[in-house]
């Protein structure tokens, strides 16, 4: 019985073999470390790890990680999408070289983004002296949080939604063209369905990228205690002290808050991909 | 007129896709464009659904100037190769869309859909998605949305290209019946000429660009102007005759003291061919004997190849058929009774007959290139102009060395340089109706530039230049020059004569050439507008090449840069065309 369930036709040899070597992968590398991270919380009882949940400095961490994480995904997954669009319907001059320059947030060490960044946005800064005289002070703020996730973020977007977008038939456009259908309406009613999967992810793997970064954010948000201060950040100042249970429980909240979020976009989009690939392309 | 083209061109990258198509398609008519790929016929039906702009002409719908509209504006219906519907909806929201994009009423939207799917016979698919249809089923989705809003013309672009041949045939049918239920003005795009015939009201056949014909399809077939055609429309044999009195003939030996028959291009189609045991049994024209080569059983009609003998018919493009001593091969087809008639096998000897021979209006029928040696007249041969021009023109290119006592028959061609005046003259003056002076680099053009040294000469010129015109993808242009001391009155008389020329090469040439008028001497407006583009062939046409001012013509033939020059000489085509 258990054999016919899983059978499934597969260029790759051996479902056994696969299977068996996935569970095994998975487990080494990404599950033991977690479950080391949850029996290390597990030693704490419920009050203390209740005090550490609620901490104030903490709760204010969350709301900054998050929030900021966020905030960056959905500018990201707004201005990333006009990248790839450029990208992919016009051919410019130095389009090889923008597309090289998009990876870039990824080979970078964070802390050079982060230094790189510090160094432009800070008040004597090259970019902050400008905002400054506007008013507008990024560095050393949220708002500088926010800037170092775009960053770092950017690139997920791109890449998910780029080829999405090829894929998108010019004849598709011109068919709503010639029925009628203005720019806009092209855009909201063909091209938006098409990518919208492909945008989602970009958007779901910049919001995670952004729930855990740390480099490049710590020497931008000037870490004050309750005002600019991320959840990684503290969970290192915890470790710094020695507290490896405190680090342990923040690190358990950081998780199963994450998975919470990733878990329901994932619903999401398979809610999504169902409705339109019904029954098989 | 529901669409109207006039001179239409597009270009990419400077060369033209679309060159100067003028078209009227009427009220209810389903027009065909045919032609090979890459003639530019997608690209001619993008330019009037306004999905491609234009660099010159302009579009008309129904009266309206629609040029410089958008595809929305245009109020027009499009059905793609590969459907293009938006897989993300249902049948019915995509047969909707339109509607939906002018807010129409739901209910308004579900009646028309209901409708678009009864005609379309597709009723009760609504909530299906596009995906889960066959593809014979996209496409007749892809056609109820093109007509949910109504559009004053449908146009469709390969509909049924990416579908198999039984499907394809069964949407044939529907198509037809749609378009004449609604009595809809439609152009279809197509490579496939069977589809063509099976639809059109008219066909129009494009090449390279150009629309060479536009017919109802049977004279198309039976009456063909040009090569292209009777080769693309069916299988035909090109044959080069020599035209006396009312018959065609198929050998060139003339009898003594006859009139030099005039060579034309003749149209023999395989099942026009008659075959005979021997020459008295065959009924038809007798055009030589020859040898069955191949027989191929194709259920109701058998395909034979025969071999002509060496002496035989003359095809038009010996080189594809070995040595000229081997004789050409002639393709014949022949229905059940007269294979019961007559039986053959391979290698019989056979009599052969013409039944009906259709005789091509080009006076371009082949090209002798003439020099003083071998060698020369095996480089003009070779160069590369003359023999592109006779590999698109399909047509033989003979050799003569030596001048010999009168001009060879077709078009003769000889080299620019040192003497060829000379050579020139010598040609127009011993029975040339026209004559091609070749550099031996020269490609083919880009311009062409069409002038006549007198009114007389243009009835004989324009033909030429539309035989040459319709094998090269080149922009043309009539020059119409005067003297600059003509007055304001004769101005507008000049006017209106380089229009009526205009008019007439299109009409009766299917050649769209535009026109300028110039004042000055002929000499300098020719001269400036062959240094203004480099790569130009002058059609210089004459009533009498006696009239010609050599020591110009000379120094343009003699002199740097070397440029092919057409010399039309009126006065012997004429006669040519009387005799």
């Amino acid at each position: 019985m258990a054999s016919t369930w899983f059978r499934n036709p597969s260029i790759l040899p051996g479902f056994g073999l696969t299977l068996g070597f996935t569970t095994f992968f998975l487990s080494v590398i990404v599950l033991l470390p977690l479950a080391a991270l949850v029996f290390k919380t597990a030693s704490l009882t419920w009050s203390e790890f209740f005090s550490i949940l609620v901490d104030p400095r903490a709760v204010a961490s969350y709301r900054l990680s998050f929030g900021a994480a966020l905030l960056a995904a959905t500018i990201n997954a707004f201005f990333g999408f006009i990248v790839a669009w450029s990208l992919v319907r016009y051919d410019f001059p130095g389009r090889r070289l923008v597309d090289a320059l998009i990876d870039l947030p990824f080979a970078l060490p964070t802390a050079v983004s982060g230094i790189a960044l510090a160094a432009v946005f800070s008040p004597s800064g090259w970019l902050g002296q400008k905002l400054a005289m506007a008013g507008v002070q990024v560095a050393y703020t949220w708002l500088g949080v926010v800037v170092a996730l775009i960053l770092i973020g950017l690139p997920f977007v791109v890449r998910s939604v780029q080829p999405a977008l090829v894929e998108v038939q010019r004849d598709l456009e011109e068919a709503a063209e010639t029925l009628g259908a203005g720019p806009f309406h092209v855009f909201r009613r063909i091209i938006l369905p098409a990518v919208f999967p492909a945008l989602l992810t970009g958007f779901t793997l910049a919001l995670a990228r952004g729930i855990g970064e740390y480099g490049s954010v710590v020497f931008i948000s000037g870490n004050l205690p309750l005002k600019t201060e991320i959840t990684p950040l503290l969970i290192v100042i915890k470790l710094e002290q020695f507290d490896y249970n405190g680090a342990a429980a923040l690190g358990f909240i950081m998780l199963v808050m994450s998975f919470v979020m990733l878990f329901a976009i994932n619903l999401v989009q398979a809610w999504g991909r169902r409705r339109h690939v019904a029954a098989g392309r | 007129m529901s669409i109207v083209l006039d001179q239409v061109t597009k270009r990419y990258q400077a060369i033209p896709v679309v060159n100067d198509v003028s078209l009227k398609v009427e009220q209810g008519e389903f027009l065909v464009l045919l032609g090979p790929s890459g003639s530019g016929k997608s690209t001619l039906l993008r330019a009037i659904a306004g999905l491609t702009e234009i660099d010159h002409g302009r579009v008309f719908l129904h009266g309206r100037d629609v040029t410089h509209m958008s595809a929305r504006e245009r109020e027009v219906g499009f059905v793609f190769q590969h459907y293009a519907l938006f897989r993300h909806m249902t049948v019915g929201d995509n047969i909707e869309f339109a509607l939906r994009v002018r807010k129409a009423k739901a209910a308004e939207r579900r009646a028309r859909r209901k409708e678009l799917l009864r005609l379309v016979a597709l009723e009760g698919m609504d909530d299906r998605l596009p995906t889960q249809l066959s593809g014979g089923q996209q496409q007749r989705i892809a056609v109820a949305r093109a007509l949910a809003h109504r559009p004053q013309v449908l146009l469709m672009d390969e509909p049924f290209g990416a579908l198999d041949a039984k499907i394809r045939e069964e949407l044939r049918r529907t198509i037809r019946q749609i378009q004449r239920e609604l009595g809809m003005t439609t152009i279809l795009v197509t490579h496939d000429q069977e589809e063509a015939f099976a639809l059109a009201d008219r066909i129009g056949v494009m090449h390279q660009g150009r629309l060479l014909e536009c017919g109802r399809p049977d004279d198309l077939y039976t009456r063909p102007q040009t090569r292209f055609v009777s080769t693309f429309l069916g299988a035909a044999n090109l044959l080069l005759g020599y035209r006396s009195a009312a018959t065609v003939r198929f050998n060139s030996q003339v009898a003594t003291g006859e009139a030099v028959p005039r060579e034309v291009v003749a149209v023999l189609r395989p099942e026009e061919v008659e075959l005979g045991a021997d020459e008295s049994r065959v009924r038809s024209n007798f055009v030589g004997f020859g040898e069955v080569e191949e027989v191929l059983f194709g259920g109701a009609v058998e395909r034979l190849r025969v071999r002509m003998a060496g002496d035989g018919p003359v095809p038009v493009a010996p080189g594809r058929q070995g040595s000229p001593e081997a004789g050409s091969l002639l393709e014949v087809s022949r229905t059940l009774p007269e294979q019961r008639d007559f039986p053959v096998a391979i290698g019989r000897r056979v009599a052969v007959g013409a039944r009906r021979v259709h005789v091509l209006p080009t006076p371009i029928s082949s090209f002798t290139a003439v020099a003083e040696t071998e060698a020369e007249a095996q480089a003009l041969c070779d160069s590369p102009l003359l023999s592109t021009l006779g590999a698109r023109m399909h047509t033989r290119v003979a050799m003569r060395v030596g001048r010999g006592d009168r001009a060879p028959p077709g078009m003769p061609a000889v080299a620019t340089g040192t003497g060829s005046a000379a050579a020139a003259q010598w040609q127009l003056r011993h029975g040339a109706a026209q004559l091609l002076c070749v550099p031996s680099t020269a490609m083919l053009p880009t311009h062409v530039l069409i002038h006549t040294l007198d009114a007389g000469a243009r009835r004989a010129t324009v033909p030429v230049a539309a035989s040459l015109l319709r094998h090269v993808a080149a922009e043309s242009v009539y020059l119409g020059i005067h003297p600059a001391a003509s007055i304001e009155k004769e101005r507008a008389e000049y006017m209106r004569e380089l229009l009526d020329a205009r008019s007439a090469a299109l009409a009766e040439h299917g050649l769209d050439m535009r026109t300028e008028l110039r004042f000055g001497s002929t000499a300098d407006e020719l001269g400036r507008e062959l240094v203004a583009h480099p790569n130009t062939m002058l059609v210089l046409g004459t009533s009498d090449p006696g009239h010609i001012d050599w020591t110009w013509l000379g120094s343009l033939l003699e002199g740097q840069p070397e440029r092919p020059v057409l010399i039309v000489n009126a006065a012997q085509a004429e006669q040519a065309l009387g005799n």
